[in-house]
């Protein structure tokens, strides 16, 4: 008798407290602004920009006036802007006065020349997908030099705004 | 079957035939917008200001030999100032070859080199002085050929080539929001770029093998495809495809290498010393010519425009521009696919003055300007509007230009030639009426057959 009277109060106990009433939690999300790698750069740059920013890419020092009236001429000599602009760019790269990291090592330096080629040439800091596949493309592509690298990103789209 | 169906099946066949694209004996397929007469343009701008008194009438002799027909020698006091050319390369005088109107006009607006290339290239003339640095406000004969022309052709297939920079560049294409860069020609100034400075700065390339090549384009192709401006919509200028691309590296690498051969900058054996800008710019042309076979190339000369200090050296260089358009003709002849398919118009941009100005040469001669006056009911000394009398020589296809004829009264103008050039191409009819003069009412008409 005295057991069932335990086991009464026991069950009223445990029946009280579960009835305690549910919490509702109400779950939000703050407000993230998304941004598009480089979309800031709206203005493209002009044939004076583009040709004395290259030059202080590649040779670290400003472009002699003389080489850049000559470049001027030949820039506005040809309606194909790309056409001139790879051509430029690939007359640099064969100067031997270049400033051109030696190649960077699948297990060495490999992050940081291309965090220091993003902030050279795109002015950023490049992100996680971008780190991603420059890593597997140096790791995986032996044809891939700093002189490749650099022509590819002297020659993209973002390069030429700013 | 009832005579209804039989009528309705007739009506629609008719149609259908009238509709359907043609394929024409050459293999070529166009639609039905219009029929070509050729396959090939070339107009030459004989510009920098020709008077009709030294050009046509030969006031001082026939100084465009290879172009005219007549023996009368330079005038002998300023024979002297004429440096020797090479035999004519052509079989015949070029006007043998077609029709010569001697009273062309250019009717309207400022007397101005890039005035009169502007009406010349849209076929509009323009009231006022021009920007220089913007592109013309109307469509160039360049867009309408690559917007109309049916099947559309890339800018490979239309050159501007200009023997100087300044404004002249933003001829390739206009400001119309209805054609713009997408449909402009590739623009070329040769003897800026083919030169000792262009060779200094763009002469020497670094070569990717193909298979860094490939990485180039792979690592192009991710970057681009994550940044959110296109650098190929049109807003910096004239796009080819990157496999056309390809070829005009290839070709300016192939100019570099020539340009470094004196052989070639002598290839017509006048002497390096005799060789001026005009004659560069037109080898220049005849290599693209033969590299490309375009079917629409506009070039220029202008160094005749020396006679605004000196008139002997005028004369010699209207003597040196007549020596380069015949060699602009013999290579059209010479280059399989548009030898007897091209149709050569010769024109200025406009004249020059008939009073000289105060300069004096060495031998005597007064200089001249172009200085029209621009107002519309000048009913002043006729003798100053003798900067809008030019000519106009057409030579084509014996099929397609009527040969050897001489047009002596006043008959054409500057604003027909654009016209003149969308028939022969076949697409004038899908040009928008109203944009250019109605090729029905041109007079150059009668250069045609």
């Amino acid at each position: 008798m005295k057991i069932k009277a335990h086991i009464l109060i026991i069950i009223f106990i445990v029946s009280v407290a579960g009835c305690t009433k549910e919490k509702k939690y109400q779950y939000n999300v703050n407000d993230v602004t998304v941004v598009q790698e480089g979309g800031e750069k709206n203005t493209r740059k002009s044939t004076t920009e583009f040709i004395s920013i290259a030059y202080s890419d590649l040779f670290g020092t400003s472009i002699p006036q003389s080489k850049l009236i000559n470049l001027s001429v030949a820039y506005s000599s040809f309606s194909d802007l790309e056409v001139i602009e790879e051509r430029i760019i690939s007359n640099f790269l064969n100067d031997s006065a270049v400033i051109i990291p030696s190649a960077p090592s699948v297990n060495g330096d490999t992050t940081e020349f291309i965090n220091n080629s993003y902030r050279k040439f795109f002015n950023r800091t490049p992100n996680e997908l971008e780190k991603h596949y420059w890593k597997e493309l140096i790791r995986t592509n032996s044809s891939v030099t700093p002189a490749t690298i650099y022509f590819a990103m002297m020659t993209s789209d973002e390069y030429r705004f700013y | 079957m009832k005579r209804r169906d039989f009528l309705k099946k007739t009506a629609y066949a008719t149609a259908g035939a009238f509709v359907a694209p043609y394929i024409l004996p050459s293999g070529r397929l166009f639609a039905a917008t219009g029929l070509r007469r050729v396959n090939h343009v070339v107009f030459c701008l004989y510009a920098g200001g020709v008077r009709n008194l030294e050009s046509i009438h030969m006031n001082d002799g026939n100084l465009m030999p290879n172009i005219l027909n007549g023996n009368l020698p330079v005038a002998s006091d300023i024979a002297g100032g004429m440096q020797a050319l090479p035999a004519s390369p052509l079989p015949q005088t070029l006007q043998t070859f077609g029709t010569l109107f001697k009273e062309f006009r250019y009717y309207e607006g400022p007397t101005g080199h890039y005035n009169g290339h502007t009406v010349a290239l849209t076929g509009n003339y323009v009231a006022t002085d021009l920007n220089i640095r913007e592109h013309p406000r109307n469509p160039t004969i360049f867009e309408y050929y690559r917007k109309h022309n049916s099947p559309q052709q890339t800018a490979m297939n239309c050159w501007w080539v200009a023997n100087s920079l300044g404004p002249y560049p933003a001829l390739n294409y206009s400001q119309s929001g209805d054609y713009g860069p997408i449909y402009g020609a590739n623009f070329i100034s040769p003897t800026s770029l083919i030169s000792p400075q262009g060779f200094d700065v763009l002469g020497n390339p670094h070569v990717f093998p193909s298979q860094e090549q490939a990485a180039i384009n792979n690592i192009r192709s991710f970057t681009n495809g994550i940044f959110n401006h296109t650098y190929s919509d049109g807003s910096s200028g004239v796009v080819n495809s990157p496999a056309d691309k390809a070829r005009l590296q290839q070709f300016i690498t192939d100019m570099f290498a020539q340009a470094q051969n004196s052989s070639f900058l002598n290839s017509w054996n006048a002497g390096l010393s005799v060789m001026n800008n005009d004659m560069y710019n037109i080898l220049f042309a005849n290599e693209i010519i033969k590299t490309f076979t375009p079917e629409l190339l506009v070039v220029n000369m202008q160094d005749v425009d020396v006679c605004h200090f000196n008139y002997t050296n005028y004369a010699n260089n209207l003597r040196k521009a007549d020596y380069a358009v015949a060699q602009l003709w013999n290579t059209i002849q010479s280059t399989p696919g548009m030898a007897n398919d091209t149709v050569l118009i010769v024109a200025p941009e406009h004249g020059r003055n008939f009073y000289g100005n105060t300069s004096v040469d060495s031998f005597g001669r007064r200089a001249l300007d172009h200085t029209a006056p621009n107002d519309p009911g000048f009913t002043g000394d006729p003798n100053l509007q003798m900067a809008r009398e030019i000519f106009c020589l057409v030579v084509g296809p014996p099929n397609v230009v009527v040969q050897n004829q001489v047009i002596n009264t006043i008959m054409g103008e500057s604003t027909e030639i654009v016209p003149a050039i969308a028939n022969l191409l076949g697409f004038d009819s899908g040009i928008p009426s109203g944009n250019i003069k109605d090729w029905s009412l041109c007079q150059m008409q009668a250069a045609f057959i």
